[in-house]
């Protein structure tokens, strides 16, 4: 071959594997921007005022006097719009009946959006489902249900397929008492809703009320906790155990090379088959609980992550110089105090940095139990009740909350709510572990 | 008899023997409990998966697509659903092999050591995401950009992709055809025209293959193309971080000896390193099949959960359903009929996806052994 053409050969494999590390950033950034960019929508947001509202009902947050003053002002901006309303009605009456059928439809519509965005008519007799309660309590869900009010949703189907078209109401009310309607919602919206820029930290530590409309996470969070602690509470000890026989007691062998065998097994069984063990062996053989509990979950996560934790320390022990070991040895400590005494405490970084990164796995992880502790609805959980009671986690409640929750559009904040603390919380161990571990390769370099 | 603190009485020693010997087999218990785990794994979705064939037979559950476990009577047939997994997993592999040892290339060889520093954390948040966020992103950001943009983006990709490859082969195809055809020294200007030539007929080809794409419509985001790529992307630390390892295991001296020779940086990677390291790449591409094929929440979420065969049977842009999201989807409501087959038929899946991981990871085992060997370590 020519030289140039090798040489340039040579180039675009450079520039080919430059290309496929900057790949991989991008499916970082890819991924996680929108998480992050809406997942923050969670806690800060500009919040109206039935959202104050909502959070004086239900948690007495607030000043009540100037929400009594806000709520005044609200009102009177809302007031004509009822009033138009109740003069169409009275209009409506007098109407010939087919034209009132017509009209009669298209003000339910009009009534049933309004309601969705301003909530409930004030003088109606108070609704019985929470999310019925409340108007909007988000602006910008206010936004596009205040679309809704304005525009009737059609489709047209003259080209084939059929194509979304927003029809405005306000033409179709032409000539009614109703018509000023629309443009008086649309330019005073801000008056009837006043959106303030709201900061809601306490999302993570507020109940979640009617379904996970309103209110927060915690339920979903303690439950992740208790799991992700539990599985630490047996698999850590019993990976670091198993560690220290394998680097300090063990002899080379048939029988170390099949527990060997069965860590890279362990290691490489799907996610979704431990849950299935789970399910097999500590709920309906050994009975750990009567029903889904947090401790079969926790049981079934410690097996996942044992082999990641035992590599881990195992790396960490083998790490340490021999001349540890050695001065220890040659200054008459026996094997048990030289492991204890020497060898743990100059591994425990690495150790450390093993069970920083396995917790974020088990925080994550869902197939493991889905069949062993998970619920999608329910309460938190006290500390004795994990023995016997399955909980809500975060990753299942993720999963059900985008697939199976009666109105996913409408609490889609809540969703990305949801995988923004889920990911930060697995994105904070595991840099403290990348942390940490440079910290300690730092020191054994020097 | 009392001890004087250095003479130790039989006793004393025998306890402390004792102690020892106790102690010992406590550690070991302790470290065998993966051991233990592995077998009870094994044995018990082994002892739920066999009434299963017990009472269905083998033949329907591995040659029929028809999938009706609820249906009168019910049909378990899961050749669809296997060859769903098979799908996504292949599309994975060829999104991420390539992308993860180009990736793991240049990591050990190619970038200087302060930019190795910055990447590998990428890599490891990579592999730290939970599956059921990667899930998410495909069903709520990620469906819907394929369902409305998705034959453009398509037709970018293939662009993207296609034409730098396609052009480096133009380059080199020329070069080799002109040195086979018998002049002295070889005429720069019919190199260059042939060149051409050869660009001008993939810029063609690129061209039809891309509108073609461009017109597709797709009915739905959530198909095996979604799930691939994201199976692909969540593979690809596993591929990426093996593979550098193994590139990294070939010493220094080969490559030395290669660039003495007068190969260039890329000659020596593709001449030297990777087939010196080749059954740890392979080690690594196994693992990233098995991360692939053993995920479940993004598969359960994106993948559009139709049990049957594409048409036709490569067809990325229709919905699959896999092994493992049919297990997860089921179990809940097979779970409180315990003991029909819809219930075993489950764990029947399970108990495939197992030995097949077990196998997986038998052939890996055998391959790291092997380039260690090679590579006297």
């Amino acid at each position: 071959m020519d030289l140039r053409t090798r040489k340039l050969l040579d180039k675009s494999f450079s520039a080919l594997g430059v290309i496929a590390i900057l790949f991989m950033a991008l499916f970082l950034v890819v991924i996680l921007a929108p998480i992050i960019a809406k997942g923050s929508g969670a806690f800060i947001f500009r919040g109206t005022v039935e959202y104050r509202k909502l959070m004086f009902d239900i948690w007495n947050r607030g000043d009540e006097k100037a929400l009594a003053e806000e709520m005044q002002i609200v009102a009177k901006a809302r007031k004509p719009v009822y009033e138009m309303m109740d003069d169409f009605r009275r209009e409506l009456a007098a109407m010939p009946s087919s034209e009132r059928r017509k009209y009669r439809r298209a003000l339910n519509d009009v009534e049933k959006n309004i309601e969705n965005l301003l909530g409930p008519n004030p003088d109606d007799r108070e609704p019985v489902l929470m999310r019925q309660r409340y108007g909007q309590t988000r602006w910008d869900m206010a936004r596009k249900h205040l679309k809704d009010v304005l525009y009737a949703t059609e489709w047209d189907y003259s080209g084939g397929m059929g194509v979304k078209v927003y029809v405005p109401r306000q033409d179709f009310f032409t000539g009614t008492s109703i018509e000023e309607l629309f443009p008086y919602i649309e330019e005073n919206i801000d008056a009837m809703m006043a959106p303030r820029l709201t900061l809601y930290l306490r999302f993570l530590t507020d109940d979640s009320r009617d379904s996970h409309f309103f209110g927060g996470i915690w339920p979903e969070l303690l439950g992740t906790i208790y799991l992700t602690l539990g599985a630490m509470l047996f698999a850590v000890p019993m990976g670091v155990i198993a560690a220290i026989y394998f680097c300090e007691y063990a002899k080379q062998g048939l029988v170390i090379s099949y527990l060997r065998i069965c860590i890279t097994t362990l290691a490489g069984v799907p996610s979704i088959v431990f849950g299935l063990f789970g399910l097999a062996f500590f709920l309906n053989t050994i009975r750990v609980s009567e029903s889904k509990s947090v401790l079969a979950g926790s049981l079934t996560l410690a097996l996942l992550i044992l082999p990641t934790i035992i590599r881990a320390s195992e790396e960490a022990i083998m790490a340490v110089p021999s001349t540890y070991k050695e001065a220890a040895l040659s200054l008459g400590a026996g094997k048990w105090r030289t492991v204890m005494t020497v060898i743990l405490p100059a591994a425990l970084p690495g150790i450390l940095t093993g069970i920083v990164i396995s917790m974020g796995r088990a925080a994550g992880e869902t197939a493991p139990i889905i069949f062993t502790a998970a619920v999608s609805v329910g309460k938190a959980l006290n500390l004795d009740e994990v023995f016997t009671n399955p909980s809500p986690a975060l990753p299942w409640n993720i999963y059900n909350l985008c697939t199976e929750h009666e109105a996913v559009d409408q609490i889609r904040h809540v969703q990305f709510g949801m995988v923004f603390s889920l990911i930060a919380v697995v994105l904070f161990l595991n840099i403290t572990a990348i942390v940490v571990r440079a910290r300690v390769q730092k020191n054994l370099r020097n | 008899m009392k001890s004087n603190g250095l003479h130790i009485s039989a006793r004393q020693d025998f306890i402390r023997r004792g102690g020892e010997l106790i102690g010992r087999s406590l550690l070991f218990s302790v470290a065998s409990v993966s051991a233990v785990a592995v077998l009870f794994i094994f044995y018990f979705i082994a002892k739920d998966a066999f009434p299963f064939f017990n009472q269905e037979g083998y033949g329907e559950f591995f040659t029929s697509p028809n999938w009706y476990p609820t249906g009168h009577p019910p049909e378990f047939g899961a050749l669809a659903i296997f060859f769903g997994s098979a799908l996504v997993t292949t599309g994975a592999v060829v999104f991420s092999v390539p992308l993860g040892v180009a990736a793991a290339m240049c990591l050990s060889d190619i970038l200087p050591f302060w930019m190795r520093q910055i990447f590998k954390p990428t890599i490891e948040i990579l592999a730290a995401i939970p599956s059921v966020a990667y899930g998410f992103f495909a069903l709520v950001v990620f469906a819907p950009l394929l369902q409305e943009n998705g034959g453009f983006a398509l037709a970018t990709g293939i662009w993207i992709v296609g034409l730098p490859v396609a052009t480096i082969g133009v380059v080199v195809m020329s070069d080799v055809i002109t040195s086979m055809l018998p002049f002295r020294s070889k005429p720069a200007a019919l190199t260059l025209g042939l060149a051409l030539l050869l660009e001008a007929g993939v810029i063609l080809t690129l061209f039809k293959t891309s509108s073609a794409l461009y017109g597709m419509e797709i009915s739905s985001g959530t198909n095996a193309l979604n799930v691939s790529i994201i199976l692909g992307i969540m593979a690809l630390p596993t591929i990426v971080s093996v593979s550098e390892d193994a590139l990294q295991s070939v010493g220094r001296e080969l490559r030395e000896g290669s660039y003495a020779l007068g190969a260039t940086r890329a000659e020596t990677i593709i001449k030297v390193v990777l087939p010196a390291s080749i059954s740890g790449i392979l080690a690594a591409v196994i693992l990233g099949i098995m991360r692939a094929i053993g995920e479940t929440m993004v598969v359960w979420m994106a993948s559009g959960n139709a049990a049957r065969i594409p048409t036709p049977f490569y067809n990325l842009l229709q919905p699959v359903r896999t092994l493992t999201a049919t297990i997860a989807g089921d179990m809940g409501e097979a779970d409180h009929v315990t003991g029909s087959s819809r219930y075993h038929v489950l764990f029947a899946m399970a108990f495939c996806l197992l030995l097949f991981s077990f196998a997986m990871n038998l052939i890996t085992e055998a391959f790291t052994r092997r380039y260690r060997k090679k590579l006297g370590k």
